[in-house]
C-alpha cells in the first residue's frame, strides 16, 4: 500500500462526485480570492493615499490663514490677521525655527490666462524657488524659475499642462512663447508635469508658477500672503518644524490659546496619521470579512467530507474487511480533502489575483504576499484539520459497524 | 507446528446491547478447527451464525472468551496488526456481497491486492485469474450494478480468493445463487479444500452442509457438534 494507491483512491472518490467536489472547491475559492482581493483593495487604497499625500510634498507643511473667527464664538476682540512676509521672514530665522529648511511664501490669484490663439482661466502662484521642492512640483520640459529670476523679478513663467493645452493648444511645449496673465506679458520658460485631480484642493494642472517678485509688481501688489510653504529638515523633523511655527506665529499674531489661532498649519504627517488610522481600521474590516468567508469555506468541506465519509461508511467496511489498515482509509480521505482544499485554493489565488488587475476609479488594488501565502496556508490547515476529522472518524471505524450501517 | 489449530476459539460470549434490551447472540462457544477442515455452521435465523462468524473474520470482537487465530490472540493484536491478519490470511464472503459500488469487478477483485502492497501489473494478473475462475473473465468491466446477484456473489468469490488466503471463511455463500451457480461455487470450495486450505460456512442448504467434513449446529447462540448420527438428523431438522 504506497501513497501512489491512496492519491489514485482519493482522486477516485472525488471524481465519482464531480459536482460536489466543485461546489465544495468553491467555497473555499471564493473564499481565498475574497481574502487576496480585499486585503489588495485595503493595500491598494493604501497606497494610492500614501501616494496622494507624498505628492503634497515630502516634509512639507503649509500655513494657510483661517478667516476670522474661525472657531465659533471666540473672536476675542484681537481681529484676525493675515499672513505676511514678516511672518514668512521670522519663520525663515534659523534662531526661531532650527527645524525649517527652507521658507516658501506664495501668493496666489486668478487670471485670465491669454496668448494670440485663446484664453482660459488661470491661478498664478507667486513664490521662490523653494516652492518647487516644497509642493513636490515637477518640471516636464523647460527650467524653474531660479534666484536670479526672483531678485530681478523676471516676469517669467511655468504653465501646469491644463493651462499649456488650453492656451498653447493641445500637447503643445510653448517654451519661449509669450503667455498674457491679465495683459501681463510673461514669457514661458517651463511646463509642469502633469499631475491630474486630487493633489489638494485646486488642480495644479491649472497653475502658472512665476516668481514671487514678478507677481506681486505686476499682479498681486506687495499685500498679503495666501499661504506659506515650510520645508521641514527632514521627515523626523516635521513635528518639530510645525511646534516652531506654532509659537513663532502665536507670539506674532498675539495669540493665547491654540483655538484662537487665525492660521492653521497642514502637514502631510497629519494627513498621513489621520489616514493611517482610518486605513488600518478599513483593512481590519475587510481582514474579517475575508477570514469569515474562508471559515465558511472550512466549513464547507468539514461538512462535504462528513457526509462523504458518512455516506461511503459501508464502503469503508468493506475496504477495512479486505485489510485496508487505518492509515490507508485515514490516507484516502485525508488526501481528498487536502487536494480539495489545495486546488480550492491554488484556483482562489489565480481568481483572487486576476481579480485585483481590474482598476477602481482611480487606484489599483496591490496583492498582498504575505496574504496569499496565508490565505493558501489557511486552505491546507482548513483541509487537513477540517478533513482530518471526518476521515479519523471513518479510520476508526470497526469493520462490522461500518459495514452494518447502512 | 501442524497442530496448532487455525481457529481456537475459547469460551466465547457476544452480547449485543446491555440491560433490559441484551441480546446474548454467542454463549460460552467453544470451537477448534484444524488445517485443511472443511466445516459447515447451520443453525435458524437469528441463532447467532454471522456473528460467530464476523468475530472469527476479525471484523468484530467478542464481549468475553478468546479467540486465537493461527495460535494469536486476537485481542493482543492492534489495528494495524488485524488489518494485516484480515488481507493475508482470512478469505471473507459476505451473505450480502459486499462489493463496492460505482468500481468495476476488476477492480473490486483487485483491492486487497493494493492492500497487500501488490504491484499494479502483478495484481492486475492475479484479479483476472481470480475473475477466470469464477467463470466471470468476460465481465472484468462490469461494474456491480451490471451484474445478476449470482454473478455479484462470484465476484465476491472471486475478491476472496484472490490473496490465496489459508482460511475463507463464507457467510451464506450460495443464499442468492440458482443451482447451478450453487454447484459452481461450490465446486469451487471443493477444489479449494483439495487444496488444502481451510473453510469455514455458513449454510441454510444441507445439500451444502452435506459435502463439509464437519458439521456445526448452532442453536439459540450455544454452539454443538453434529456427530455422524446426529448429523442426518440436524441438518433434517434445520433446514426442514
Ligand atoms: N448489531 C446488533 N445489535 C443487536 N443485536 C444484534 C446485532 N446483530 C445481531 N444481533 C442479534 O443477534 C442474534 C444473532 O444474529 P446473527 O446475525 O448472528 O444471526 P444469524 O444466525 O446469522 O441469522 P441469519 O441466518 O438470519 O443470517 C439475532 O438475535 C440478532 O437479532
Ligand atoms: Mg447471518
Amino acid at each position: 500500500m504506497n501513497v501512489v494507491e491512496v492519491v489514485r483512491f482519493a482522486v477516485a472518490g472525488l471524481l465519482a462526485n464531480r459536482l460536489r467536489s466543485l461546489l465544495t472547491m468553491l467555497g473555499i475559492i471564493i473564499g481565498i480570492a475574497a481574502v487576496i482581493l480585499l486585503t489588495a483593495l485595503g493595500n491598494g487604497a493604501a497606497q494610492y493615499i500614501q501616494g496622494q499625500i507624498t505628492g503634497l510634498g515630502a516634509n512639507s507643511i503649509t500655513i494657510i490663514p483661517r478667516a476670522a473667527g474661525g472657531s465659533a464664538g471666540s473672536t476675542s476682540g484681537a481681529s484676525a490677521r493675515p499672513l505676511t512676509t514678516e511672518d514668512a521672514a521670522a519663520i525663515a530665522d534659523p534662531q526661531g525655527a532650527p527645524d525649517v529648511a527652507f521658507v516658501a511664501p506664495v501668493v496666489q490669484t486668478s487670471v485670465d490666462a491669454a496668448s494670440g490663439r485663446s484664453s482660459t482661466t488661470a491661478t498664478v502662484v507667486g513664490s521662490t524657488p523653494d516652492y518647487f521642492p516644497g509642493s513636490n512640483t515637477r518640471i516636464a520640459a523647460g527650467r524653474a524659475y531660479d534666484a536670479a529670476d526672483l531678485a530681478a523679478a523676471r516676469k517669467v513663467a511655468l504653465v501646469g499642462r491644463t493651462v499649456a493645452d488650453d492656451v498653447f493648444g493641445p500637447g503643445s511645449t510653448p517654451l519661449g512663447q509669450e503667455i498674457l496673465l491679465d495683459n501681463v506679458p510673461f514669457q514661458v520658460v517651463g511646463v509642469l508635469e502633469a499631475r491630474g485631480q486630487g493633489g489638494g484642493l485646486a488642480n495644479p494642472d491649472q497653475n502658472v508658477l512665476a516668481p514671487l517678485t514678478a507677481v506681486q509688481s505686476s499682479l498681486t501688489g506687495y499685500g498679503n500672503l495666501s499661504q506659506i510653504v515650510v520645508g521641514a529638515r527632514s521627515t523626523d523633523a516635521q513635528a518639530a518644524a510645525e511646534s516652531e511655527i506654532n509659537s513663532i506665529l502665536d507670539r506674532r499674531h498675539g495669540i493665547a490659546a491654540p483655538d484662537d489661532r487665525d492660521y492653521q498649519v497642514i502637514s502631510s504627517r497629519q494627513l498621513a496619521q489621520v489616514l493611517d488610522q482610518t486605513l488600518s481600521a478599513f483593512s481590519l474590516l475587510l481582514a474579517a470579512i475575508a477570514a469569515i468567508s474562508l471559515v465558511v469555506g472550512g466549513i464547507g468541506i468539514t461538512n462535504i467530507m462528513l457526509v462523504s465519509v458518512t455516506e461511503r461508511t459501508r464502503e469503508i467496511g468493506i475496504r477495512k474487511a479486505l485489510g485496508a489498515p487505518p492509515s490507508a482509509i485515514l490516507g484516502q480521505f485525508l488526501v481528498e480533502s487536502v487536494i480539495l482544499s489545495v486546488l480550492g485554493g491554488l484556483i482562489g489565488v489565480a481568481v483572487g489575483t486576476a481579480g485585483t488587475l481590474i482598476p477602481l476609479g482611480d487606484f489599483r488594488p496591490v496583492v498582498v504576499p504575505s496574504a496569499v501565502v496565508l490565505a493558501v496556508g489557511v486552505s491546507v490547515a482548513i483541509g487537513v484539520f477540517f478533513g482530518g476529522y471526518p476521515a479519523r472518524r471513518a479510520a476508526r471505524l470497526r469493520p462490522i459497524e461500518a459495514l452494518r450501517r447502512e | 507446528m501442524t497442530d496448532v489449530p487455525v481457529l481456537d476459539v475459547r469460551a466465547m460470549s457476544k452480547v449485543y446491547g446491555a440491560g433490559e434490551t441484551a441480546v446474548h447472540a454467542l454463549r460460552d462457544v467453544d470451537l477448534v478447527v484444524r488445517r485443511g477442515e472443511y466445516v459447515a455452521v447451520i443453525g435458524q435465523s437469528g441463532s447467532g451464525k454471522s456473528t460467530l462468524l464476523n468475530i472469527l473474520g476479525c471484523l468484530d470482537a467478542p464481549t468475553s472468551g478468546h479467540y486465537l487465530l493461527e495460535g494469536l490472540d486476537v485481542a493482543d493484536l492492534d489495528e494495524r496488526q488485524q488489518s494485516i491478519l484480515r488481507n493475508r490470511q482470512i478469505g471473507f464472503i459476505f451473505q450480502s456481497f459486499n462489493l463496492i459500488p460505482r468500481t468495476t469487478a476488476l477492480a473490486n477483485v483487485e483491492l486487497p491486492l493494493v492492500y497487500a502492497g501488490v504491484s499494479r501489473r502483478v495484481r492486475r494478473e492475479r484479479a483476472r485469474a481470480a475473475l477466470d475462475l469464477v467463470g466471470l473473465g468476460t465481465r472484468e468491466d462490469h461494474r456491480p450494478n451490471e451484474l445478476s446477484g449470482g454473478q455479484q456473489q462470484r465476484v465476491a468469490v472471486a475478491r476472496a480468493l484472490v490473496t490465496t488466503p489459508a482460511l475463507l471463511l463464507a457467510d451464506e455463500p450460495t443464499g442468492n445463487l440458482d443451482s447451478a451457480s450453487t454447484a459452481d461455487v461450490l465446486g469451487l470450495f471443493d477444489s479449494l479444500h483439495r487444496a488444502g486450505r481451510t473453510i469455514v460456512l455458513i449454510t441454510h442448504d444441507d445439500e451444502v452442509a452435506a459435502r463439509a467434513d464437519r458439521i456445526v449446529v448452532v442453536t439459540d447462540g450455544v454452539l454443538r457438534e453434529a456427530t455422524p448420527a446426529t448429523r442426518a438428523e440436524a441438518v433434517g431438522r434445520v433446514t426442514r
